[in-house]
């Protein structure tokens, strides 16, 4: 089992041991398609994403539960 | 009424009313309840699902509502945003009306929405920042084109089991954007920032995306008015016709995706409605060389029809390279499906042997995988103008599984008996099933029959039966029944 831990765009990426996902300590309950080999959550409902990891920056990025853009 | 119109012809005057309801309404607070209400359903029960298109003209409507009420013009409609020709220079992204795209850091700077005017909230309340749009730099550079369009509002049905992304053929889906050329997602892919999160109704064109997305099942809904919304029961609770949608206060109209249905009833008027015949379907003649046709966009759904003139067997199959999957609905009603096969035929191939009653029959072919093209040839022949022959029902043998698949269909079996005792031939399954006896040695003379001695409304006969051959007909117990069951012989 793999750990995974970033810094992406000021926000605390962490992935224990490659399915629990974490975004400043928060869990992120995601789902995985095994049809489509996709991940998907609901804090971004209209994309799928081939990694867990694509998914988790793409949350961090653009979630404004998590991004923090300054006018 | 509310009058929906393209968002880039709308006037000065239709372009400043509309965005003073939007401003009222934020300033009020009522804009953020609706942000609330979307970034707080369940995701999986307002997208991804049967319900979404529903769910969705609902959440329209109440904001129309409370549009109407702001400005005091009770036909202000949400303006749409027609995909075609709404791209980055289209006027709607003026500065009168949506202001445009966001800077480099994707911060929106132009018109009543930008940074400073417009603050954006989280899924709890809290203020979340500017308004950010990021076009076409999220994976999808270009909008939905006419002939995108065009080629989901001809796929049927609304939308079919598992009711969610892997759903094919489904209307629902394609239009949703999981299957086919992604028609709504991109539409929120394509604006980016703010358009991506469950939170997206922070910025106003989410209403005008979705408003798009509702004409489109508006003429949908007109151009095949026998094609309902699905499923109608036994899909996932928040689903199903009659059921409550999620996160769907009670108002002047029901939560129900029954209760949205009919745009007219709801006092929706779009300014240019194209209601396009229903697309002719292709015959094909029994017997015939095999059509040729090819799925040249993945997703895509191809039917055809063809007719049977007599009851009798008949094969229904494709050929050519492509993994084809072949469903068959009839008689005469395009929507009730008879069964499916993905491999029976050569290779990968699908092929459908089947006793058929006179009428008219639709084969839907796609391919197996969503995300391919590929070409194939589609053929229909009888076989004869005898059934098939009879299967077989081997004493404590395997169960036969076999399915009612048409209007007064009765099948056939047969047994042989060589040592007399007491037999029992039963039916299992979900159908209700009426079953008689026949024989020895005659299809003719009936010496049993029964309806629902079995489990649940199958049907049992126990009897002791002398050597000889016989004969079992099913049928369901209505004459215009259907659904699948099994049957089994037992000693004893």
């Amino acid at each position: 089992m793999a750990h995974h831990k970033e810094m992406f765009k000021d926000q605390n990426i962490e992935i224990k041991d490659d399915i629990n996902l974490s975004i400043n300590g928060k869990e992120i309950i995601y789902k995985y398609d095994q049809v489509k080999n996709k991940f998907y959550t609901k804090y971004l409902p209209y994309t799928q994403y081939d990694s867990l990891l694509e998914m988790a920056r793409a949350i961090a990025q653009y979630s404004v539960e998590f991004s923090n853009v300054k006018e | 009424m509310a009058i929906r119109k393209d968002a880039n012809t709308l006037t000065a005057t239709e372009r400043a009313e509309f965005v003073t309801a939007i401003r009222s309404l934020k300033a009020e607070g009522i804009y953020d309840q609706f942000v609330l209400r979307h970034a707080n359903a369940i995701m999986s029960a307002i997208h991804r699902c049967s319900a979404f298109l529903p769910w969705h003209r609902r959440f329209l409507f109440d904001l129309e509502r409370e549009l109407q009420r702001v400005s005091g013009n009770t036909n202000l409609g949400i303006p749409y945003w027609n995909w075609p020709s709404g791209g980055a220079n289209a006027s709607m992204w003026n500065a009168d009306l949506l202001g445009g795209n966001g800077d480099a850091g994707g911060i929106v700077r132009t018109g009543p929405f930008r940074a400073g005017q417009w603050t954006v909230i989280n899924s709890s309340g809290l203020p979340a920042g500017p308004l950010m749009r990021t076009f076409g730099q999220n994976g999808l550079p270009t909008l939905s084109t006419q002939a995108q369009i065009d080629q989901v509002m001809a796929v049927t049905p609304y939308d079919t089991s598992p009711w969610n992304v892997n759903s094919n053929p489904s209307f629902r889906n394609q239009l949703e954007g999981w299957i086919g050329p992604n028609l709504h997602n991109r539409g929120h892919v394509w604006v980016g920032g703010s358009m991506l999160p469950m939170t997206s109704p922070n910025d106003p064109v989410f209403f005008m995306n979705h408003c798009m997305v509702d004409k489109i099942w508006h003429e949908w809904q007109i151009r095949f008015p026998n094609q309902g919304y699905l499923p109608t029961n036994g899909g996932p609770f928040g689903q199903n016709l009659t059921d409550p949608m999620n996160n769907t206060p009670s108002g002047t109209i029901g939560s129900r995706p029954i209760d949205v249905l009919d745009s007219a009833a709801l006092g929706i008027v779009y300014d240019d409605a194209v209601i396009t015949p229903q697309p002719q379907i292709p015959l094909i003649i029994v017997g015939a060389n095999p059509t040729q046709a090819d799925i040249g966009t993945p997703g895509e759904t191809d039917v055809f029809r063809f007719e049977v003139p007599s009851f009798g067997p008949h094969t229904m199959y494709t050929t050519g390279p492509s993994d084809t999957f072949m469903t068959l609905f009839g008689p005469n009603d395009p929507i009730i499906e008879v069964t499916s096969d993905d491999d029976a035929g050569e290779n990968f191939n699908s092929q459908i042997i089947r006793n058929l009653s006179a009428g008219t029959y639709y084969l839907r072919i796609r391919l197996y995988s969503p995300s391919t093209t590929g070409n194939y040839a589609v053929g229909v022949r009888s076989d004869g103008t005898s059934p098939s022959p009879i299967p077989e029902l081997i004493i404590n043998g395997a169960s036969i599984n076999a399915t009612i698949s048409a209007a007064n269909e009765s099948d056939p079996y047969r047994f042989n008996i060589t040592t007399e005792d007491t037999y029992t031939i039963q039916t299992s399954g979900t159908t209700d099933t009426f079953m008689s006896i026949h024989g020895p040695n005659s299809q003719i003379p009936e010496i049993a029959s029964n309806d629902d001695d079995g489990v649940a409304s199958n049907a049992l006969i126990r009897r002791r039966l002398a050597p000889g051959e016989y004969f079992v007909r099913v049928r369901h117990y209505s004459a215009f029944g259907t659904g699948a069951y099994s049957i089994q012989l037992t000693q004893g």
